[in-house]
């Protein structure tokens, strides 16, 4: 399990836990992100937001955020 | 039924407000939700006999009471207001945007579902069986292509069928997924609330609220409550840990359910990635690229904005002389020829000059806006624009006021949330526009030869720090907290624009633009003719000469002399005009125009006269006095307009205005000082 900030470009996997006051809650479920949701990482590149893909959608988060959220990477 | 009020409930980038657009035209009113920093639009439109009130509700992923635009939806539709709530979806992203309709299931107002972009979704592959969603919500479900007004029939329809506001959502199987709920939490808060719901809320929708922590449902619960069942429930709750992560995890096992065997799709996984996407939100070339479209986007509303701009000018000149000779031959006074020509159609040239630039610049960044590339500019300035609590789509204002304000407060209207975008019009004010720098340039190299490059960095570095401090003021009392936290944005896929609509809805707003513009730029400008006004052109003669050398021991605190003072002043009306009133009011050889000539920039400057009188004139102190007054002050009266307009806040156009005042007169009597001390 890792978080989400330091996965790498193009590994797919689920979201296993999300951390965060109620308002950061609403705000990740209401984009789409639940636990064990499908993600692809698009883009994770040093200093900018986290590009996700997640049901049918591309999401930015940012980085801070990210560190909230931890991935179950599927190995490939 | 002859009237009926309808409220548009979606996500950000659902179409929302190009429906909304598409509904009622120009028929629109904006304005702000009373006491909060939410704009609030509404829209008519009359369809068959029928008039419709259309509320364009602000742009939320849910329904929880975290933000101000949250509470606002949520006390519209419990006020009881709307007839029918439209929730509109993106088809191409069905799942995702299908939140808001499981966030709003079990609010038992009468709703009809929307499906947005059927186009896209389409192209996609994507199959999707709108008539099978529709049997298992029990409303109607109404596929739409927003930007394209042709496909608004099945809507019309819809609205016009008496059973569409009797029919309530289905809200039993997302009722049962939230009883599924782990230890039976969800079973034991239903239970302690009254069966039949409380106003528009079923109890099944309060209970999960409830469990997401949501404060604005307790309030609503804790009345119908008894004191033993109060008790009950604050004890249940508090042993719930992240609620919200398990009524999402069942809001979204219900949107599966709904669109299992309503949707077939070719392909799943992540869309390939052009070329240009890897670019735009690339580290490196991001931040160059959106500032390149930025620019180039200014240049092509210049392109747009200038022949109609020389047009303007030239038939109003000609339609000047006009009245004059008319006028004269007529025997009308002096006075009323002046005050009609050089008061009123200066004004109605302002006026016009401004809805052109206004008109070339929604029309490019709307463009812009439409085919989804802002939302990579947003990516990219993300931690840059995070610095002052902005959006990263808050760049664009800032790099366009550097050719002229009036584009960067207009600009500023791609920005989602209204206190932002009045805390980025206030900073963009700051941004020094072309116009500024002729003044400046001329008043520091006179004054201070090769020292002027000096005085221009001290200005930018002193620019960046009103901008800092400036934020600060402002964005306390407009950005909320829940506006500050960081960055979840979808990035939607590029688009191709729709021109027609795009060039529809732009030119419809037009009017209403220059109406408002004229009222305010036609008050200000009577208002200074009258203060210049003077029958034989002697200065000495007008009301401004008057005050000016009045108020005179009151300016020179801030090293402003009565000469510097009135320019400082005429600025605020426009940059470029503070040359020519200089020169006039300097009694500059070959100067013999009036100063309201000079105010409205119709003068011609010999500068090289200019600087020489201003040498004898003033001392370097008060020269660098005067340029920190002039370059902090209001950029001009159209770019006051264009605020007005924007933020439609009176007040807070007021604020700025009096706050970019205050702040002047404070650079220019440090500026002074400081001046003193190195002189």
């Amino acid at each position: 399990m890792i978080k989400l900030n330091t996965a790498k470009d193009g590994e797919t996997g689920w979201v296993a836990s999300i951390k965060g006051n109620t308002r950061f809650l609403n705000r990740i479920t209401s984009i789409g992100l639940t636990i064990g949701s499908e993600i692809e990482i698009i883009q994770n590149q040093e200093k900018c937001p986290v590009l996700i893909f997640n049901r049918d959608t591309v999401i930015a988060i940012n980085r801070s955020e990210c560190e909230k959220i931890m991935v179950e990477v599927i190995e490939r | 039924m002859k009237q009926m009020t309808i409220a548009l409930l979606g996500q950000p980038n659902s179409g929302k407000s190009t429906l909304f657009n598409g509904l009622t035209g120009s028929r629109q009113h904006v304005g702000n939700w009373p006491g909060k920093t939410v704009e609030r639009k509404e829209g008519y439109f009359a369809f068959d006999g029928k008039n419709y009130t259309v509320v364009d509700l602000p742009g939320t992923y849910g329904l929880s009471a975290n933000s101000e635009e949250e509470i606002v939806t949520r006390e519209y539709i419990a006020s009881g207001k709307a007839d029918l709530v439209c929730i509109l979806t993106d088809a191409s992203q069905l799942e995702r945007s299908l939140f808001m309709l499981a966030d709003y299931t079990g609010i038992r107002t009468p709703v009809i579902l929307l499906l947005n972009m059927m186009d896209v979704a389409e192209q996609q592959g994507k199959e999707i069986s709108s008539t099978s969603i529709a049997k298992k919500l029990g409303i109607p479900v109404v596929p739409i292509i927003a930007a394209d007004k042709k496909s608004y029939g099945d809507l019309f329809k819809t609205l016009k069928e008496p059973e569409t506001i009797s029919t309530m959502l289905d809200e039993n199987i997302l009722s049962d997924l939230y009883k599924r709920m782990e230890r039976g939490v969800f079973k034991q808060v239903f239970s302690l609330l009254p069966e039949e719901g409380i106003g528009v809320y079923s109890s099944s929708w309060l209970a999960a609220k409830l469990i997401e922590q949501d404060s604005m449902a307790m309030e609503v619960v804790w009345d119908a409550l008894s004191t033993d069942d109060r008790n009950k429930l604050t004890a249940l709750l508090s042993q719930v840990r992240d609620g919200s992560l398990l009524t999402g995890d069942c809001k979204f096992k219900w949107i599966e359910s709904l669109l299992r065997d309503s949707v077939a799709e070719r392909k799943k996984g992540a869309p390939k990635r052009s070329r240009f996407d890897r670019l735009a939100t690339s580290k490196t070339w991001g931040k160059p690229l959106s500032i390149a479209i930025i620019i180039l986007g200014l240049v092509l509303s210049m392109v747009i904005a200038i022949p109609f701009m020389g047009l303007f000018s030239f038939l109003l000149s000609a339609l000047s002389l006009l009245i004059t000779h008319g006028l004269s031959d007529a025997g009308a006074p002096a006075l009323i020829i002046s005050l009609l020509c050089d008061g009123v159609l200066t004004a109605v040239t302002f006026a016009l000059m401004m809805v052109v630039f206004v008109f070339g610049i929604s029309l490019v960044f709307g463009f812009i806006e439409e085919i989804g590339y802002m939302a990579r500019i947003s990516y990219t300035f993300d931690n840059t624009m995070a610095k002052f609590g902005l959006q990263g789509k808050a760049i664009m204002p800032f790099i366009i006021s550097f050719g002229c304000n009036i584009g960067g407060v207009t600009g500023t209207r791609v920005i989602d949330s209204w206190g932002q975008r009045v805390t980025t019009m206030a900073l963009s004010w700051v941004v020094p526009c072309a116009a500024t720098w002729g003044v400046v340039g001329l008043v520091s190299s006179v004054f201070f030869g090769s020292g002027a490059v000096f005085v221009v960095l001290s200005l930018f570095a002193v620019a960046l720090l009103h901008m800092v401090i400036t934020s600060k003021i402002f964005g306390k009392q407009l950005i909320k907290d829940s506006d500050r936290s960081g960055l979840i944005m979808e990035l939607p896929p590029y688009h191709k624009p729709k021109y027609k609509n795009l060039l529809r809805f732009v030119l419809n707003r037009m009017g209403d633009v220059l109406i408002r513009a004229l009222k305010i730029i036609i008050l200000v400008s009577v208002l200074f003719w009258a203060l210049s006004y003077t029958a034989d052109g002697n200065v000495e003669n007008s009301i401004i000469y008057t005050i000016g050398t009045f108020i005179e021991p009151v300016t020179l605190w801030f090293g402003l002399r009565w000469q510097t003072f009135m320019a400082f002043i005429a600025s605020a009306m426009g940059k470029e005009a503070a040359l020519g009133v200089l020169a006039s009011l300097f009694n500059t050889s070959g100067e013999a125009a009036g100063i309201w000539a000079a105010m409205s920039g119709q003068a011609h400057v010999n500068t090289s006269s200019l600087g020489g009188a201003l040498l004898t004139g003033i001392s370097k102190a008060e020269a660098l006095a005067f340029i920190y007054a002039f370059f902090f002050n209001v950029p001009c009266l159209m770019a006051v307009a264009s605020t007005q307009q924007e933020s439609h806040s009176v007040r807070w156009t007021f604020r700025i205005v009096g706050y970019y005042i205050v702040t002047a007169l404070l650079m220019a009597t440090l500026a002074y000082y400081i001046g003193l001390l190195i002189f």
